[in-house]
């Protein structure tokens, strides 16, 4: 399958891997995990660029974020105390519906971003966490947030660089959030239909301070529904105002029908999902409509 | 074709093989004789590849063999001691659990990494962690009751 591949490189640097990176052009490729890379089997690859020995497996706390490195797998994520613990533990879970087991001790967080798919799971939480990606070039790094790294479907904004790191603002104190992941597969570890998220923060009246939702699988990349988001956003939640948001969560997605589900579903299940969402988040955060 | 040398063990044995910059796992081991890692889907969604890399499961089909490089290896070859079986192959034999065989080897392998990090899993846990294993020609009951047999014969034993 890879009878074309004339290299396997697994440089010891940051500096190293982008210069393989850019010496091979579009023949090389990134192999973290590499469930990805098997699976898609491009035949015009040359070049394998493993970055697994770049010390960039570690989830630590710096500052007011917490810092994921891009190389950790989903396994170890989804079994990361600290990430179970932040914004309702939703990255955790989505990890843990990624693939088998088997698939999720190999591939890494990173690799499922700079992977580009519009259902990555983990995409969806990342994105009501607010969290930003670094991204390591030749000679400097700059810091993207993650709404800005998807370009269309399998294309990201990353230019000869290396993801290196995702990190995750610690959700402000005050009020009471709620935070809520919800997919629809044909099976909890299937590739999702339509998953949402979301996060609220609420304040003791009942008033939004914070809306986030996020949707996977129904645009040509994951997305912030930030149309829903600003009906709510200041708004004391009501079960009117919440239905509003959620049809219009579903007016402004834009999915596409291929073998998993017709688009008129995907639009009708965004309505639904944002909805199931929302109502775990009032919960959590001890609102009654 | 440049060639490249890889360093690892398996089933506690030092190997050393030459191998193609794009060859993955599964081919490598199957080439070097363990035909106990079975070709499925070729896509990492049966399991029948599956096999130990450092005490973890993975889809040896979804691997470059260079990335196995240092590292240790454990196929279905490597599970018995000598003349005597793993537990869990005892219970997989006693509770009729085997039929072609075919995903047998990577149910045993996958078995056994969930009981080395969780002991004592309930039966929502096991289906949980085997849910990457399919098998073709009956269905899950008799792997679970195996799985659960071989937790419950580990608790007996002092």
């Amino acid at each position: 399958m890879f009878d074309h591949v004339d290299s396997y490189h697994r440089p010891r640097s940051i500096r190293e891997a982008v210069r393989l990176l850019h010496t091979g052009g579009r023949r090389a490729r990134v192999v973290a995990g590499g469930t990805d890379v098997i699976v898609q089997a491009d035949p015009t690859i040359r070049s394998l660029v493993d970055i697994t020995q770049l010390g960039l497996s570690y989830i630590r706390k710096i500052g007011t974020s917490w810092t994921i490195g891009s190389t950790t797998t989903l396994a170890g994520v989804e079994e990361s105390a600290a990430i179970r613990g932040l914004a309702g533990g939703i990255l955790a879970t989505a990890a843990a519906g990624c693939g088998s087991v088997q698939v999720r001790n190999m591939a890494t967080l990173g690799g499922n971003l700079v992977n580009a798919s519009p259902a990555a799971d983990t995409a969806v939480p990342l994105l009501v966490m607010d969290a930003s990606v670094v991204l390591a070039g030749a000679t400097r790094r700059r810091t993207l947030p993650l709404d800005r790294f998807f370009a269309a479907p399998g294309r990201t904004t990353l230019r000869e660089e290396l993801l290196v790191e995702i990190l995750l603002p610690i959700p402000a104190r005050g009020g009471h959030w709620g935070w809520s992941f919800r997919k629809l597969g044909r099976t909890e570890s299937d590739l999702s239909l339509v998953s949402a998220a979301a996060g609220l923060q609420v304040d003791a009246r009942g008033v939004c301070k914070t809306v986030r939702i996020a949707l996977g699988a129904v645009a040509p990349t994951p997305v912030r529904a930030g149309g829903a988001e600003a009906l709510l956003l200041g708004q004391k939640l009501t079960v009117e105002r919440m239905a509003q948001a959620c049809e219009q969560a579903a007016r402004d997605v834009t999915p596409i029908s291929d073998l998993r589900a017709p688009a008129d579903y995907r639009r009708e299940m965004a309505r639904l999902l944002v909805e199931r969402a929302l109502r775990d988040c009032v919960q959590q955060a001890g609102v009654t409509l | 074709m440049k060639r490249m040398t890889i360093r690892l063990t398996v089933n506690a044995e030092a190997r050393e093989w030459s191998i193609a910059p794009g060859d993955l796992l599964l081919d490598v081991l199957r080439r070097e004789g363990y035909f106990g890692v079975k070709r499925g889907c070729e896509k990492g969604e049966c399991g029948a590849c599956t096999v130990l890399v450092d005490g973890k499961p993975i889809n040896s089909c979804l691997m470059f063999a260079a990335q196995a490089d240092g590292r240790d290896v454990l196929t279905i070859e490597g599970v018995a001691q000598g003349d005597h079986l793993d537990p869990l192959q005892e219970a997989f034999l006693d509770h009729g659990a085997v039929q072609c065989g075919y995903c047998t080897p990577g149910m045993i392998l996958n078995a056994k990494a969930l009981l080395a990090r969780n002991p004592n899993p309930t039966e929502d846990e096991v289906r949980d962690a085997m849910s990457g294993n399919y098998c073709r020609c009956t269905g899950y009951v008799k792997p679970v009751e195996a799985v659960l047999a071989a937790v419950k014969a580990a608790r007996r034993r002092p």
